[in-house]
This record gives structure tokens, C-alpha cells and sequence, in this order.
């Protein structure tokens, strides 16, 4: 009697997912099924064929675009791991009242719109930009930093250190200080804690940022179309190039299915991460 | 200590690119100069007179007004049976109604795009709701359950003990006590879908060109100067809502 009543009480919590799951189950589930059952078609779309998935496998510039993509994530993710440890390390070390302002710094970028920042870096590094401005000033030519990787890398590295600084600052602020204080008092240098105790001991934050921003930078549509030449487009830009200009839909659909599928295999190897599911959802730990 | 130097240099490097075009709007002449001659606010006098802009911003403002009521709509009572039903199934659901925050910007246009096409929706304003709303929806349902976290169960259940019924303890204790997250839950979707580029760019039709969607080709095509105007006003905007959401949050720092 009491199990029915409970069961009942559940199944009324449970309804108040409802309208949100028609809602994702009629505005994402089905047109992202849409999309896998498109890509599955003639060119004309009138019947099923392996059209799609035949001309992007033998088409060059796929796997050229593909190459790109994972270079660019790749470089993009060492690049922001770069930038993000030192900067984490030293906000861990802040007194709280600091480390809450400091954040700012971090987190006012996080929200900046991502067309504001790549029209900033097209002022810092165009041609007569502020950069190469300087670099004159000390008699040095200007050097091409815009419309090439290193752009593109930049660009990309600017709007990733947060995701990247966030997991690592956490795995780092979790670590007990006594842990160092005992390394110390047993003769062990400044150094040598941070390479024997808090290193190895952020390595799951290290991770889970690392696959992260990786997941991420898979998807980049705008910094490679306005910071990058014709040799950084990404997978994304490649989708839309099908989908808006050679109005191939099924070829859209087959690289749209293709960058899905490796996004969310790394997303569910995030997942496995201590630590990482939250990034992914807050669900949990 | 170096690593001290560091940082700092890359803590800089981070609102460097936004300081930079701040300084630039309130330079006073009609180019892009660095360091900017004087001060005016010529730029943003350019940006009203010009064609589009206010449109495109006044649109863009009711898209993100209609999608983050739809985001809270949706998401809130999701959070709520996320966070405190125990039914068979609850992490697969958790699962599927964050799973958009997983999946490419570009695949979701796509979709939206195709499906679109096919349903025959041609309303320009509700594809962009809809669309938005997909993006949007998880971010609610993560802030409001992080809220939800730290609101004490035991409250609802005293309540429950003392004879309100279950939409009494909803209205009277737990949604008051969630308002901080709700709002903070619905700025933080405000803003994605005020920023929301890829998306917009492939369902918006002819004559529903967001402030984004615009901001993409003038950057593309032309660099205009009043784009350090916007800018200006868009970084303000984002610094708004972090303030607003910080303060809301005294717990939570992201």
C-alpha cells in the first residue's frame, strides 16, 4: 500500500519534467535524428543511398578539413593548458578575498560575446594593428598574424582558458594544505612539492579540462571564419559550407554526423573523468 | 616569484582584447586608432543613425527575452524533478536534457535548419525561440538545480508534515527559495541566446538578421568602426549580468 502511494508520488515528481522533454524530444532529438536519417540519402534526397557518406570519404578536402580540425583542437587545447596552469596555480594560492576578485578577470572574458573578442583581435593583429604597431616602434616589420593559424590559435586559446582554468583551480583548491606542509617539514623544496604532491595530485582537473576544451574547440565555427585563411577551416565551417552554399544536404548531415559522434565520445570519456561529469552537466560530483 | 609574473601577464591577456576596444569607442575620430585620438562618443552616435543596428538589437532583445521565459518555463520544473524524484530513469532523463550542451552549435543549426524546412515553419520569430530555447533550456536546468542543492529538503518536508499541500509547499517554500538561482538561471540564458552567432546564422530568415548575425558579416566583410561601439555595449552587458548573478549567488562562483 505504502510502495503505491510512493510510486504515485515519484511519477508526480517525474511529470514535471515533461513539457522539457517533449520540448528537447521535438526540437532536438527528432531534427538531430532527421539529420542521420539525411544523411543517409541520394543527393536529390528522393531515396536512400551511401551517397553522402561515399562523396565525403572520397572527397580531399574532408579529410583535409578533418586534419585541420583535430590539429587546430589539439594545439588549442595545449595552448590553453599552457596558459591556464600557471594562472590557476597562482589563483589557488590567493587568500579567498583576492581569489574572488582575481576571478574576475577570468570570468568576464567567459561571458564575453565571442564576436566581441575576435573583433578585438582583428584591431590587436590586422595588419597596421596594435601589435604590429608595436613591433614597428621597436624596428621590427610587420608579421602576418592574422588571417593564418596563428590567428586562428589565438583566437581559439583566448576563449578557452576559462573552461580550462575552472576544473584545474578546483582539483587544485581540493588538495589538502597539509599535504605540502608535510612535504616541507620532510626537507622537500618548493619545487620539489609541486612536481612530487601537487602536480600528479591535479591531474584529474588537468584531464578533465584538457577533454573539455577539446569537445569544445571541435565546434568552432567563428574564430577559424574570421581569424583563420582558406586553410583553417574547421569541420564546422565545412557543414556549413554544405549546408548554405553547395546546398548538398546529405554531405552536410554525414560530416554533421561524424563531428557528433566524436564530440560525444569525448564528452562521454569526460564523463568518466573524477570530476568531469559535473563540468559536462552539474549533475552529481 | 615568476610564476606570480605569470599569471598576471595572462590574467591581462584575457580582458586585454575587450579594454582595448572600449578605449577604441570613445575615440574620437571615425576610424580605428589605437591609442584613439580624444574623446567622444561619436561612434555610438554613428551606431544609432546607422541602418540596422537598433533593429537588429531590438530584435535580438525580444529573442532572448522570449527564449530565456521559455528556458525557466521548461527548465525549472525539470531541475525540480531532477534534483528531488527518485524514479527509474532519472540520470538517462538528466542525460537527455543536457545533451545539447554536448553537441556542436553547427549539428544543432543544421537540424533546426533541415527540420525547419521540412515542418514548413516559416514564422521567422519562433524559429528563433524554438531554436534558442534548445541551447538555452540546459543552462537553466543546471543553474536551478545547483539552487535547488543548497535550498535544505528537510524545509519541504516540515512543510508537508504541517499539512500544506504538494503545490503549497512549491509556491510557499521552495520556489521562493529558488528565486536567486531562477534569476540568475534566466540572465545567464538572456545572454547565451543575446551572443547566440551559429545557430541564429542558419535559422534566421530574410529580415530576422539578430545583432550577432550582424555583427558576423560586418566583422567578414567591412570592419566597421562602429563595431568597437557594440562591442562596448555588449562587454557591458555580459559585466551586468555577472554582477547581477554574483550577487544573487553569494556561493557559487561561476
Amino acid at each position: 500500500m505504502k510502495s503505491t502511494l510512493e510510486l504515485q508520488e515519484q511519477l508526480r515528481t517525474a511529470s514535471f519534467a515533461l513539457p522539457a522533454a517533449l520540448f528537447m524530444a521535438a526540437t532536438f532529438a527528432l531534427p538531430l535524428a532527421a539529420v542521420a536519417w539525411q544523411s543517409f540519402l541520394s543527393a536529390d534526397g528522393a531515396h536512400l543511398s551511401g551517397f553522402a557518406y561515399g562523396k565525403m570519404l572520397s572527397t580531399p578536402l574532408f579529410f583535409l578539413v578533418t586534419a585541420t580540425t583535430l590539429q587546430i583542437s589539439f594545439g588549442a587545447m595545449c595552448f590553453s593548458l599552457l596558459l591556464a596552469y600557471p594562472t590557476a596555480y597562482f589563483l589557488s594560492r590567493q587568500p579567498p578575498r583576492r581569489r574572488a576578485f582575481l576571478m574576475v578577470f577570468v570570468l568576464v572574458p567567459f561571458w564575453t560575446s565571442i564576436l566581441v573578442k575576435s573583433f578585438a583581435f582583428t584591431i590587436l593583429l590586422g595588419q597596421s594593428g596594435v601589435v604590429n604597431q608595436l613591433l614597428a616602434a621597436v624596428g621590427l616589420g610587420p608579421i602576418k598574424l592574422l588571417f593564418n593559424r596563428f590567428g586562428v590559435m589565438v583566437g581559439m586559446s583566448h576563449f578557452l582558458v576559462p573552461f580550462m582554468i575552472f576544473p584545474i583551480l578546483t582539483s587544485l583548491l581540493k588538495q589538502p594544505p597539509e599535504l605540502a606542509k608535510a612535504a616541507a617539514i620532510m626537507g622537500a623544496g618548493k619545487f620539489r612539492i609541486f612536481w612530487k604532491v601537487t602536480l600528479p595530485l591535479s591531474v584529474p582537473g588537468v584531464t578533465a579540462g584538457c577533454l573539455l576544451v577539446f569537445i569544445l574547440s571541435l565546434g568552432f565555427y567563428v574564430v577559424p571564419a574570421l581569424l583563420g585563411g582558406r586553410k583553417d577551416m574547421m569541420l564546422a565551417n565545412l557543414v556549413d559550407f554544405y549546408t548554405r552554399e553547395a546546398m548538398v544536404w546529405p554531405v552536410a548531415s554525414a560530416i554533421a554526423v561524424v563531428l557528433t559522434t566524436v564530440a560525444v565520445a569525448a564528452a562521454l570519456a569526460l564523463s568518466r573523468v573524477p570530476g568531469g561529469s559535473s563540468l559536462l552537466a552539474g549533475e552529481d560530483d | 616569484m615568476a610564476v606570480n609574473g605569470v599569471a598576471v601577464a595572462f590574467l591581462g591577456f584575457l580582458v586585454l582584447p575587450s579594454l582595448i576596444v572600449v578605449v577604441i569607442s570613445f575615440g574620437d575620430s571615425n576610424q580605428i586608432v589605437f591609442p584613439p585620438k580624444g574623446f567622444s562618443f561619436n561612434l555610438f552616435r554613428r551606431l544609432l543613425a546607422e541602418e540596422g543596428w537598433i533593429s537588429s538589437a531590438w530584435l535580438s532583445f525580444r529573442v532572448a527575452l522570449a527564449a530565456s521565459a521559455l528556458a525557466l518555463v521548461l527548465g525549472v520544473p525539470a531541475a525540480y524533478a531532477l534534483s528531488r524524484g527518485r524514479f527509474p530513469g532519472r540520470r538517462w532523463l538528466a542525460l537527455f536534457l543536457l545533451s545539447p550542451i554536448m553537441v556542436p552549435h553547427v549539428v544543432i543549426a543544421l537540424a533546426l535548419y533541415v527540420y525547419f524546412v521540412e515542418l514548413g515553419l516559416s514564422n521567422g520569430m519562433l524559429r528563433l525561440v524554438l531554436a534558442h530555447g534548445v541551447a538555452t533550456v540546459p543552462f537553466v536546468i543546471v543553474t536551478a538545480n545547483a539552487g535547488l542543492r543548497q535550498i535544505d529538503p528537510s524545509l519541504e518536508r516540515v512543510a508537508r508534515v504541517m499539512g500544506a499541500g504538494r503545490f503549497t509547499v512549491l509556491r510557499k517554500v521552495t520556489l521562493p527559495l529558488l528565486k536567486p538561482a531562477m534569476v540568475a538561471g534566466g540572465l545567464f540564458a538572456f545572454l547565451i541566446s543575446f551572443d547566440e552567432v551559429v545557430i541564429s546564422l542558419f535559422v534566421a530568415r530574410a529580415g530576422y538578421t539578430t545583432l550577432p548575425v550582424k555583427m558576423f558579416s560586418s566583422i567578414q566583410f567591412e570592419v566597421s568602426p562602429v563595431l568597437a561601439a557594440i562591442s562596448t555595449m555588449l562587454t557591458a552587458l555580459s559585466v551586468a549580468v555577472c554582477i547581477l548573478a554574483a550577487r544573487l549567488q553569494p556561493n557559487a562562483s561561476t
